[in-house]
């Protein structure tokens, strides 16, 4: 039986886990060659596919790959704004479903935020894109009621993604920050407001610091999610903003380039982790704290 | 929140309505467009009532055949990560308290690396395995199933253990030291009376493996190979083209989803119930008293409502044909077509004319064609086109037509409400004198 | 059933890094005997007992289970059952099940099993409650299925950890009863572990005290009592009052201790600190309350002067508060014989004690309260 749990975590942790990153990290520094080469005396530890991502192909004129360096830079960013907005968005809710004294009605509430959190990410994708397109419903009504003439092109303006990223990944934002909420005792708020502390003081100093480790949580799924997204930014994207992980895919499949490929998601990877850590240390939340 | 100024409560309220309506109304739209025969999903314009979208939907060998990869890649992906998350928790209990924090670390790290990033690992790593073996490259280890299988258990792996962790917590460790004082064996006291007490975790982290399984997409697109999933097929479909049959898809999706989620719901409440009531274990478990079932359980009446149009769904689709408001339909857009063509010889003629003279009505005349589908096109068809006389019978007919759907929703109404609502109304009185 | 089988720890030592557990125990347990530890929380008696029943080895000496030594056998390899603090009874099992766990490891019948069950269960007086689960049946239910578990698996041993610490007091002292006349009937050796005084000194035959890890003495509940070895067994068992002072003379078992504060006060020397103690050391006296009463005696080394600090009644005796000693009220129990005994504060009486009543023992911790 030890054996056994011993094997399978083995298998997990050693050859799930640790070796292929490793693999992957070890492979973006070598160029990329047909099978047969490898090994071979062209196959050797290179940075060409990082210098790439910074400075573009050789004999680039600019001096720097600008277009995926932008690229990458608006994929943290857009990440952060996601997060942002699901974070505002999600704590009121929170603190209501966790604050509020049980019922039939809560437990339904937390039901239906599930539900969507169970379709089909494609479909959800699918979902906004019928909402959003040029005939989809919102320009259809805004037409039908005359306020304007010619279809908005939301996806062009990124309002689709944003919506749809947002959309996405709203549960593993309410769920951590809810979590700990509820564990709040309702005392603590009542004796805050006892003293004439108002609302805004009672969030600031009470609520929040108590969610902390909630907050912290749900920011770094929806962080590390929204940046590693794929299917929202390839349907709801627009055809001028690309995601860093299109790039990603890409190279790894039109362009057959699985060094290069590595290289961007080492790089992806690198930069989510050093972003969440950051946060992390200086919220003081700890490791043990995600994922709760 | 009884005692705060009416206008927050007012506030949160409508915060609470628009949340919902952002987290559901994409839902409840994509499903309705599931049932207008227009070929775009949209709900406006309205053609009319159809089911066709689902039978395009069935005959659809592609989407089965991704359902079917999404199955074994589930089923699999099941096994492995509910046994890897298992034995993952179960060692976090048992190692060296130095080590813990390390590993623990390392085994919740999968849920925060990027899919893609898994995807790509795991196909390069095993690629690369499967070189140093010097097997072909369309061995079992480059097999899509296969690697599909370990990318995604790569990281459910940790959802599951996740589940057990918290599971164990609770998990009093003086039972184990009990059954090993009572002469066990380790594996006995494991099988005995940890197991046990893990079945429910284990049938709840497969649960959630199954399903982040299913709707994978970021990992599973590098390592599919031949081997395309439902999601596969289906991102493929959004990305070439949408059409309604997809609606159709996320509409059987989503009532999956609620049937079984309020179904979970209601057995923990009533489980619930019965043990606030004091209620012996065993109870609980037998019997199905309507009454009973619905008292105190709002989940339980929606779940009633719930079945209950899902039934009546499906039994008007085996009942309602949408063919002859069809073909009306088609009939009209011919008729539309027919004058539209009719209307540009006849501005053909007229610009032949216009050359001598000006023709007054040419403008009216191109507004009406340019709008074939809009509803205006029947009362165009009536007034310009007496010779289509036939056809505006049929858009009365069409009318019918799309009336034909609310006699159904009267009758399963009749059928169905009644009694739900009497539950209803009978459960909300006895919920009255709790709350 | 099997008739008593011996216990003993020999030079035991439990560390747990740098912590020193249990110090060097010696402790021979008769077979059949109703032996207890008693001492506060963390004194290292639980540790103890999981050291017996196999779920932690001493970093040093032996345990002996009737004569055979146990070193290196695990928990189930082992004469020995373990009713736990918490009963850890199994909660997806019904009560007969739960009962006959250690059968069904073994691998006997269902019929089987639940025969024994039963029998189990008319001798703890639940018979029709077999088919319950535990989450189903009171306190004092579950503590008897986890008795007739704990027998069913035949052990030569009952380990007791403080199983009735979690029941109201009325069951409490309902289940001392219950619990002797169980190990009466079944002539097993128990081992019991407590930190109430009163469950030790009422159920067993032998009694171990411990403190900080060091079992300061062992001896049936009346010798405890009366004739403690150290200063912490008298100030812990019971209520005690204590005196210190310089030895000045030794007779026939018995010394005389000089203190600024009460003058020379005569008492025995405990059996435990006999041959210890010597003129010019340092000692401790102690008296019960009960050993203390009103007197007109001339001065002498068995009488003291006392200011009253309060009085209260108590039913069946008056409690009087006197100027004390050590930083502590003296405390006087005077038997209810109808008359009025209550004190005016401030009063100074004369009180004398009987100097075999009177225990020295070397200088020593207290039992914090």
């Amino acid at each position: 039986m030890g054996w056994m749990l011993l094997i399978l975590v083995l298998f997990w942790t050693v050859m799930l886990i640790i070796l292929p990153q490793l693999y992957m990290f070890d492979l973006s520094f070598h160029p990329n060659l047909p099978p047969p080469e490898m090994g071979g005396p062209k196959d050797h530890h290179t940075l060409e596919n990082y210098k790439y991502l910074v400075f573009g192909a050789p004999g680039n004129e600019d001096g720097y790959n600008k277009v995926d360096l932008l690229v990458f830079v608006r994929t943290l960013i857009a990440a952060a704004f996601v997060t942002v907005i699901d974070l505002m968005l999600c704590y009121p809710i929170a603190y209501f479903l966790g604050q509020t004294k049980g019922g039939g009605f809560i437990r339904i509430l937390v039901l239906l935020l599930i539900i969507p959190y169970w379709i089909n990410e494609i479909l959800r994708a699918f979902a906004f894109r019928i909402i959003f397109g040029d005939s989809g419903v919102i320009n259809e009504f805004l037409i039908l009621f005359s306020v304007i003439d010619s279809p908005i092109d939301f996806i062009r303006a990124n309002v689709a993604l944003y919506a749809g990223l947002g959309y996405a990944y709203i549960l593993l934002m309410i769920f951590p920050m809810y979590n700990v909420i509820e564990s709040l005792d309702r005392n603590q708020i009542e004796a805050a407001r006892d003293m004439g502390a108002s609302w805004v003081t009672i969030h600031r100093r009470v609520v929040i610091p108590y969610a902390k480790p909630g907050i912290a949580s749900g920011c770094t799924m929806v962080f590390m999610l929204s940046a590693g997204a794929l299917a929202a930014p390839q349907i709801l994207g627009g055809p001028s903003s690309l995601w860093f992980t299109q790039l990603v895919y890409q190279w790894f499949n039109t362009g057959s380039n699985w060094t290069q490929a590595s290289s961007y998601a080492i790089v992806l990877l690198g930069a989510c982790l050093v972003i969440v850590l950051t946060v992390m240390r200086l919220f003081k939340v700890n490791m043990g704290d995600i994922g709760k | 929140m009884r005692d705060q100024p009416l206008l927050i409560r007012i506030g949160m309220s409508l915060y609470l309505l628009m949340f919902f309506t952002y987290l559901l109304g994409p839902l409840v739209l994509m499903g309705i467009t599931a049932f207008n025969s227009a070929s775009f999903p949209q709900i406006s314009p309205w053609e009319i009532f159809s089911f066709e979208w689902f039978s395009k939907l069935f005959a659809d060998d592609r989407i089965l055949e991704g359902l079917k990869n999404s199955l074994y890649v589930g089923f699999f992906t099941v096994i492995l990560s509910v046994s890897m998350g298992l034995a993952g928790a179960l060692i976090l209990t048992q190692i060296w308290p130095k080590l813990r924090a390390t590993y623990y670390t390392l085994i919740i790290a999968p849920i925060l690396v990027p899919g893609v990033v898994i995807g790509i690992s795991t196909l390069v790593f095993w690629a690369e395995i499967n070189r140093i073996l010097g097997l072909s490259p369309d061995s079992f280890l480059a097999n899509g199933i296969f690697l599909t299988v370990l990318g995604q258990s790569t990281f459910i792996a940790s959802y599951c253990m996740l589940v057990f962790v918290a599971r164990l917590q609770r998990y009093d460790i003086g039972l184990t030291e009990a059954a090993l004082d009572l002469g066990a064996s380790h594996l006995q006291a494991f099988r005995k009376i940890q197991l046990p007490f893990l079945f429910p975790a284990m049938a709840s982290s497969a649960v959630l493996a199954f399903l982040a399984s299913f709707e994978n997409y970021n990992t599973s697109i590098f390592t599919h190979q031949k081997f395309a999933t439902l999601t596969i097929i289906l991102s493929q479909k959004v990305r070439y083209g949408i059409d309604p049959s997809i609606s159709a898809l996320a509409f059987i999706i989503v009532c999956l989803t609620v049937f079984f989620a309020l179904l979970n719901e209601v057995r923990t409440r009533r489980a619930q119930l019965a043990v606030a009531n004091g209620a012996p274990v065993g109870a609980v478990t037998s019997g199905f008293k309507a009454p009973s079932f619905f008292a105190g359980n709002p989940a339980a009446v929606v779940f009633a409502l719930f079945v209950a149009g899902v039934v009546a769904t499906v039994a008007i689709s085996q009942v309602y044909d949408p063919e002859p408001a069809k073909s009306v339909l088609l009939k009209e857009k011919r008729a539309a077509q027919e004058l539209r063509i009719q209307a540009l010889q006849q501005r053909l003629k007229d610009k032949r004319l216009q050359k001598k003279m000006k023709g007054p009505d040419i403008f009216n005349e191109e507004k009406v064609g340019a709008k074939p589908k809009s509803p205006g096109a029947k009362t165009f068809g009536n007034v310009f086109a007496p010779n289509n006389l036939e056809d505006a019978a049929g858009s009365a007919k069409d009318k019918n037509g799309l009336k034909s759907k609310s006699p159904g929703v009267n009758t399963f109404g009749n059928v169905f409400a009644p009694t739900n609502l009497e539950d209803a109304a009978g459960s909300k009185k006895k919920d009255a004198p709790k709350e | 059933m099997s008739s008593g089988v011996s216990v003993d720890l020999q030079d035991m030592w439990i560390k747990f890094g740098d912590f020193v557990a249990v110090r060097e125990a010696n402790v021979n347990i008769k077979g059949g005997d109703f032996f207890s530890f008693l001492g506060p929380s963390g004194c290292g008696k639980t540790t103890i007992l999981r050291a017996v029943s196999g779920f932690l080895e001493p970093s040093d000496g032996n345990i002996l289970i009737g004569g055979e030594n146990m070193i290196g056998k695990g928990p189930n390899e082992r004469p020995t059952a373990l009713i736990f603090q918490n009963l850890a009874l199994f909660p997806l099992m019904k009560v007969w099940e739960n009962i006959a766990f250690s059968m069904e490891v073994r691998g006997a019948s269902a019929g089987e099993r639940r025969k024994r069950a039963d029998e189990l269960l008319d001798m703890i007086a639940l018979s029709d409650q077999g088919d319950k689960l535990p989450s189903e049946l009171s306190g004092g239910q579950k503590q008897r299925v986890a008795i007739a578990r704990a027998l069913c698996a035949e052990p030569d041993v009952l380990l007791l950890d403080e199983p009735l610490s979690a029941l109201d007091l009325k069951l409490r002292q309902h289940m001392r009863t219950e619990l002797r006349e169980i190990q009466k009937r079944v002539g097993i050796t128990f081992i019991y572990i407590t930190h109430d005084q009163g469950e030790a000194l009422t159920m067993s035959d032998s009694v171990a005290v411990m403190k900080a890890g060091i079992i300061d003495q062992i001896a049936d509940g009346k010798s405890i009592y009366d004739d403690p070895s150290t200063a912490f067994v008298a100030s812990f068992v019971g209520e005690n009052n204590c005196f210190r002072g310089k030895i000045s003379k030794i007779i026939d078992g018995q010394a005389v201790i000089d203190s600024n504060r009460t003058g020379a006060l005569r008492g025995r020397i405990a059996t435990g600190a006999q041959g210890k103690l010597s003129v010019g050391d340092d000692a401790m006296m102690f008296i019960r309350p009960e050993g203390l009463s009103l007197t007109d005696k001339e001065a002498s080394d068995t009488r003291i002067m006392a200011e009253v600090h309060h009085s209260e009644f108590e039913g069946q005796s008056y409690n009087v508060f006197l100027e004390g000693t050590e930083g502590k009220e003296m405390k006087m129990a005077l038997t209810n014989r109808g008359e009025a005994q209550l004190f005016d504060a401030g009063s100074n009486l004369k009180i004398s004690f009987d100097a075999n009543q009177a225990v020295i023992v070397p200088v020593g911790e207290l039992a914090s309260e």
